[in-house]
């Protein structure tokens, strides 16, 4: 029947572009329908012979398709909107809607040439048997063009696949690397505060043995975070105070420290090698290079069930040109700025934040916000 | 007539214990030598060179103020020629490439933390070059022959580009397209192709056009990094030229070479580390 052609036709086009906005993909698709419509009056004129002119078929194959076409693609977007159908659903759509549309078309058509309505019904149902064979071949072509399309579907979604996992992979060999550096303590820093205890055993034997236990101290909690998933806060605030208790040992009256963690934060949990690099940085650019040196602030606190971790210093602060995203860190194998960002993206996604401001009158400060772990 | 003058030597280490070892081992194993001065970072090694004019000069690298090849740098640039080039010795911490750089361009340098063998050869290969020295004094022998050699080893170092140096190019360092310079509440903003030269003062740069001239909080170490090194060569510890600006390089008679550019009145003058850089081709 020449209903059940106009549905195939429509539901072809419709499986030609995937409907995202309606209106625009209707625009889109005219060109197909009148194309389709055209095929059909040629068909119907040539081939079916129903005895009508080129003209008059052709009115009426617009007329019909449009409305068959109107019908089911507006009806289809109100259900799934821009979600692939529901085949089974889609289909009785179709079947449904067809002779609605095939109906108000024919009527259309008989109103523009003036005909009485009832006649054209009467007359396009003694055509019944070359329809169905037009339908026949027109549903053949509509499931091919279908099934190829599921085809695309199905390896467009396999290459997705194989992005993610590329992109899974690629994570994990960053957080292995990371786990590597973790482990390392860096060369300069070992070096540097082993030669101050040297020279101090010969100096001041009591401050060396106290040097001494404070770099067992660094060690053993450098060590032992690097391993683990979560440290707490009690954990981490140990390890920077030894750390820094042995940089004030080398940097003498250049360097002086604060540190502040309220008594009911200390079992928090944050990742490790978190805070510890913003420490470093702050010293190695800050205060280190400044001839006075200056102070160096860490603290913690609790804003909005969130964690708020600040460090500040009054060193020379962010160098000329500075931009957040883009530090240069000559210092290779440590931890950089831009690697604590993406370490944050990829456990916090948008919940952690990282900021790093000019100090006021002088320095920098270092914020992470993270959430609260549970 | 004096016939052993004193050598004298000043020692440039921001770390005091390290300093504190260092002075009690030279103590040891050179008690002649004259520790006439100790200084804690670049800014003061500069000052007590040019002013106690020592023999030797223990240098740490890593100093706040100025780097330890920086103090050299400027002491190349300042010294009076007819006084002789101290003896640098560099005091470095664990640092292969510094350690590889050091050996290449046959500068002498220690190990932190310092053993006493070690400093021990340094010392006697020191006294050595001294005892030699006085015999030949009579000869008048250019003292130029130090300080050239001196200035050959920082060229070389400044090409292998130690990596703990502030000058270390890494070719992640995005270079600047312009510069963006504060007058009051305005910004200006510079084409790098305009600039003609940057000069350092005390905590700016005076960045300097064919029309005018503005300041940046910067310093020159913080801003070459971000300079095509085609284009901005640095011919001064305080200046850097944009060398397409350059019309000619003019050697006067002591071989002081001085720049004139093509579109300022302004005369630059190259230091003798970079004097080099104009050399016919």
């Amino acid at each position: 029947m020449r209903v059940v052609q106009q549905m195939r036709n429509q539901w072809q086009q419709l499986y030609q572009a995937l409907p995202d906005c309606l209106l625009k993909n209707i625009v889109s698709e005219i060109p197909s329908l009148l194309i389709i419509n055209l095929f059909c009056t040629i068909l119907v004129t040539y081939v079916m012979r129903n005895g009508s002119s080129l003209f008059e078929n052709w009115v009426f194959s617009n007329a019909i398709g449009s409305c068959c076409y109107l019908l089911i693609r507006t009806s289809s977007y109100f259900l799934w909107r821009s979600a692939p159908p529901n085949m089974f659903v889609f289909y009785l759509l179709c079947i449904l809607l067809a002779p609605i549309g095939y109906i108000i078309g024919s009527a259309l058509g008989a109103l523009i040439f003036s005909f009485p309505i009832n006649k054209v019904l009467h007359f396009q149902s003694s055509f019944i048997s070359a329809f169905v064979a037009m339908t026949s071949l027109v549903s053949v072509i509509a499931a091919w063009s279908f099934w190829k399309k599921i085809q695309i579907a199905e390896l467009i979604s396999t290459a997705e696949k194989e992005k993610a996992r590329t992109a899974s992979i690629e994570r994990q060999a960053m957080q292995a690397q990371l786990q590597l550096l973790q482990a390392q303590i860096e060369p300069h820093m070992l070096f540097n505060t082993l030669a101050n205890l040297q020279g101090l055993i010969a100096i001041d034997p009591e401050r060396a043995q106290h040097m001494l236990a404070q770099l067992i101290v660094y060690l053993r909690a450098t060590l032992s975070s690097s391993r683990a998933e979560n440290i707490c806060l009690k954990q981490e605030f140990t390890l920077i105070q030894a750390y820094l208790d042995l940089l004030a040992i080398r940097m003498g009256k250049r360097l002086r420290y604060t540190l502040h963690l309220p008594s009911e934060l200390e079992q928090e949990k944050i990742p490790p090698m978190l805070l510890q690099p913003l420490v470093e940085n702050a010293i190695k650019h800050g205060l280190e290079p400044k001839v006075e040196g200056g102070t160096i602030s860490i603290s913690a606190s609790k804003q909005h069930d969130q964690l708020v971790l600040v460090v500040s210093d009054t060193g020379l602060g962010l160098a000329f040109n500075f931009q957040e995203n883009t530090v240069v860190d000559t210092d290779h194998p440590h931890v950089g700025n831009a690697n604590i960002r993406e370490r944050l993206l990829a456990l916090f996604g948008e919940q952690a934040k990282f900021s790093l401001q000019p100090n006021n009158p002088e320095g920098a400060v270092a914020t992470i916000t993270l959430p609260v772990l549970a | 007539m004096n016939k052993v003058t004193t050598i004298k030597a000043v020692i440039a280490e921001d770390e005091p214990i390290l300093s504190l070892t260092l002075q009690r081992m030279l103590v040891k194993l050179w008690p002649e030598l004259d520790l006439c001065s100790i200084v804690e970072n670049g800014i003061e090694a500069v000052q007590a060179a040019l002013r106690e004019w020592p023999d030797v000069l223990f240098l740490d690298i890593k100093m706040p103020g100025k780097t330890g090849l920086e103090v050299v740098q400027e002491l190349a640039e300042e010294w009076p020629s007819e006084q002789p080039f101290p003896m640098i010795v560099y005091v470095t911490a664990y640092d292969e490439f510094a350690v590889q750089a050091f050996e290449t361009c046959a500068a002498d340098y220690v190990l932190k933390p310092v053993s006493e063998e070690r400093l021990n050869k340094t010392v006697r290969r020191l006294q050595e070059h001294f005892q030699a020295r006085t015999k030949t004094q009579n000869d008048k022998q250019k003292p130029d022959t130090e300080l050239d050699r001196v200035i050959a080893q920082l060229r070389q170092l400044h090409q292998i580009q130690l990596p703990n140096s502030p000058q270390s190019d890494s070719p992640a360092t995005e270079k600047l397209s312009v510069i963006r310079a504060a007058i009051g509440n305005n910004i200006r903003i510079i084409p790098i192709e305009d600039v003609i030269y940057f000069e350092a003062t005390d905590k700016y740069i005076n960045v300097v056009t064919a029309e005018h001239s503005s300041l940046i909080r910067s310093s020159l170490r913080d801003l070459l990094p971000q300079l095509d090194n085609n284009l901005f060569w640095q011919i001064h510890r305080s200046t850097i030229v944009n060398i397409k600006q350059v019309q000619i390089a003019h050697k006067d008679d002591t071989g002081k070479i001085t720049l004139k550019l093509k579109h300022s009145e302004d005369k630059l003058s190259v230091s003798r580390v970079y004097a080099h850089l104009f050399k016919q081709m």
